[in-house]
């Protein structure tokens, strides 16, 4: 420990901030810098332009786009808990027709000041999502679709981000849909048994990028009303409470899938601080989306970057890729956590 | 930055926040969201430096964890506007807040001096319509706030104007008397609040178990007033509530019996307050959306309390 932080600073001598460069190269889609907004937190486009320079961001994503429009659940949708937050929005969302119609053109003119452009889509069937996917991928402006997988199948109401079989059948198809230089980003449900079985499944169905981790399923009740806090009864948890279970998430799929398929992935849950995105990145995540601390400051992901440079300088490295995936881990023999 | 922090009450307190001098416009009905938290808490750098650990000298050290800190609210709190004011040393605005949870409680022990980190103004307002001139506030508990602020306005626009207070009891209600005028027991408006009495407003005050004014629920106080009025001074009269939805609605279906129109200020859980998150929705009616409906077949749709609200017309919104 002591040496490693006594090398960092003398390093830290010959290498200033501005010199060290964040752009990343994410299978193919170049972003300036890591940092992206998470799905669901940041609204369509440019709710946030009042609070925060979005220009400076690596990559928007937008709310679930599903191929109708969805009212969403009943209120109460959200909870804080202790650290996080709990959701359960229902997946509320204006629908494939009003976002090409009225949104794809805000995104369009946030694209020309910087960003790229990835759109979340969502849905209860293969055809679903095949249909929503296929027709934002023919816009131009769209470098990226992230799948949202953590919903059910209304078919066999199996949840396809929870069933590798099911999940690889989806995305082999919805890749297939695709404008072929429209990257695949496949977004993983943290709540598996083994989250490198769903990863693989997604990497062998084409998926050119993986993101994780969506939410945690979770609970909050009221004790004196003896009924659940949220509406719907459970819902999905944000925030930095999760963080430590996504870094160890991302390391695991780093090592066991991504890496070895040469697939980047966009680390995700309870990044708020520089130091938070710092774990993901030693954990081998080369992208990094911010979505509950936005609520407390639209602008996280952007004082991040300045974070990010200096640690960097410190370290001496001059680029990102240098540290993604750098952690060690005590011994490689199979271990028990307890 | 805090410039004043007082309890109101048992459960409520003032806060007045001096701003930037470049803090936008403000109106009756919009709100903030407030960090309640000490602003840049991973960054400071005084905690860390009390302890031994290896850096160079007087450098300021980054933590590791800096969560562990203890900002324990996360998401910031909505507060309705109380008030606000421009003066020689630039804009301030005050809310009043009722003590909950940790949120309010660490508002509760801010200093004078002290900074906080807010977000605002947000939401839309109250409407003034042109051809109207009579405000009726009808404020219960934590509601009361916005109609602190909207009598100020009410006052600026040259409306006439009463308020009608409610609250559990005396020593739940969030307002300064003025000992001069008690309130009367019979309902009859009177100059006894001094939140109002200084935009020259008179308060009939109701409280659920009689310990002040009129015993009973803020509705018995509307409802004597409303009959003094003529059919051309209820033309004239626009009802503007806020308050628990039970208050809200009661007050609303009152309103509407006597033709008065009422606008409502609602209240939701909200995390981002900027219309991102869609957790803080109410139904409003809406024709244009026909395959969601009531049971009595009113069609409605979800609309977001922080940025389609949080004011909305009464008639409009379909009770839960
Ligand atoms: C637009 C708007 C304006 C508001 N204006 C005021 C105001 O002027 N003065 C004031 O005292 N309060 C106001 N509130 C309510 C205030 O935001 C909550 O009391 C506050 O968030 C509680 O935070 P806490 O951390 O102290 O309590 P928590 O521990 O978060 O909650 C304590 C209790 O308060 C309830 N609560 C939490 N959030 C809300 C909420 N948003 N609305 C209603 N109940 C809630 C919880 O269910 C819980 O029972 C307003 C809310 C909204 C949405
Ligand atoms: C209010 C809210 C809404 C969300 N909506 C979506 C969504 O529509 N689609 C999606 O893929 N993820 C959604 N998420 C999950 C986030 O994108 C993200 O994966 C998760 O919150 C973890 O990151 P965080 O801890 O930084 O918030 C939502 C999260 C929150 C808090
Ligand atoms: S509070 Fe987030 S949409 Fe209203």
């Amino acid at each position: 420990m002591k040496k490693a932080s006594t090398a960092a600073v003398n390093a830290s001598a010959g290498l200033t901030a501005d010199k060290v460069s964040l752009a990343v190269d994410l299978a193919g889609l170049h972003l300036a810098n890591p940092m992206m907004t998470a799905s669901g937190t940041c609204g369509y486009a440019d709710e946030y332009a009042d609070f925060a320079d979005l220009s400076k961001l690596g990559a928007f994503v937008t709310k679930s786009i599903t191929l109708k429009p969805r009212k969403g659940n009943e209120a109460y949708r959200i909870v804080e808990t202790r650290g996080g937050m709990l959701n359960a929005i229902g997946l509320a969302n204006v629908g494939l027709d009003v976002f090409l119609a009225d949104k794809l053109p805000v995104l369009a003119r946030m694209k020309a000041a910087g960003p790229r452009i990835i759109v979340n889509v969502a849905g209860h069937s293969f055809d679903d999502y095949l249909q929503a996917a296929s027709r934002i991928s023919r816009e131009a402006i769209v470098d990226a679709i992230e799948l949202n997988v953590s919903c059910p199948n209304v078919s066999d109401g199996l949840t396809f981000g929870t069933n590798p079989d099911l999940l690889k059948q989806l995305v082999r198809r919805v890749r297939d849909a695709l404008r072929p230089d429209c990257r695949l980003i496949v977004k993983l449900s943290p709540n598996v048994t083994d989250i490198t079985q769903t990863a693989g499944a997604a990497v062998e169905g084409g998926a050119n990028i993986l993101s994780m981790v969506n939410t945690f399923t979770g609970m909050a009740v009221d004790i004196w009303k003896r009924k659940t806090r949220l509406a719907n009864g459970t819902g999905g948890l944000s925030g930095p409470a999760i963080r430590p279970l996504a870094v160890a998430m991302v390391s695991k799929v780093y090592r066991a899938v991504a890496k070895p398929a040469g697939v980047p992935i966009i680390g995700m849950g309870g990044i708020q601080y520089w130091q938070d995105a710092v774990e993901f990145l030693l954990a081998g995540a080369s992208g990094l989306a911010v979505g509950t601390a936005l609520f407390v400051d639209p602008a996280t992901p952007i004082t991040i970057l300045a974070g990010l440079r200096d640690y960097l300088a410190t370290l001496g490295c001059r680029s990102l890729s240098e540290v993604v995936g750098s952690l060690s881990l005590p011994g490689d023999g199979p271990a028990c956590d307890q | 930055m805090v410039e004043r922090n007082h309890p109101l009450c048992r459960a409520h307190y003032l806060l007045r926040l001096r701003l930037p001098a470049d803090f936008p416009a403000t109106a009756p009905g919009q709100f903030i969201q407030l960090a309640c938290r000490r602003p840049d808490g991973a960054q400071t750098s005084e905690v860390v430096l009390a302890h031994d650990l290896e850096w160079e000298p007087g450098k300021a050290i980054a933590f590791q964890q800096p969560e562990l800190l203890g900002p324990l609210a996360l998401l910031r709190r909505p507060f309705s506007l109380a008030g606000r004011g421009d003066d020689e040393r630039g804009p301030w605005v005050e809310i009043v807040h009722r003590v909950v949870g940790v949120g309010t409680q660490w508002l509760s022990r801010l200093k004078v001096g002290d900074s906080v980190d807010l977000i605002g103004p947000l939401g839309n307002r109250f409407q003034l319509p042109k051809d109207r001139s009579l405000g009726l506030l009808v404020g219960g508990g934590v509601g009361l706030p916005p109609m602190f602020y909207l009598a100020q306005a009410l006052q600026a626009a040259g409306w006439q104007a009463v308020a009608f207070v409610g609250a559990q009891a005396r020593d739940l209600l969030p307002v300064n008397l003025d000992s001069s005028v008690p309130p009367a027991t019979d309902g009859q408006p009177a100059l006894s609040v001094q939140e109002f009495a200084r935009y020259g407003l008179v308060t009939v005050i109701t409280t659920d178990d009689g310990s002040l004014g009129l015993k009973g629920l803020i509705t018995e106080g509307l409802t004597r007033f409303l009959k003094t009025l003529s059919p051309a001074q209820r033309q004239q009269a626009v009802v503007f509530t806020c308050g628990p939805n039970g208050m809200m609605r009661a007050t609303a279906s009152l309103a509407a019996a006597h033709g008065v129109d009422c606008q409502v200020c609602m209240e939701q859980a909200m995390a981002c307050g900027m219309g991102t998150c869609q957790s803080c929705v109410v139904r409003v009616e809406d024709a244009a959306n026909p395959q969601d409906r009531t049971a009595d077949g009113r069609p409605w749709r979800y609309r977001l309390t922080c940025t389609d609200g949080p004011v909305f017309d009464a008639r409009q919104i379909v009770w839960e």
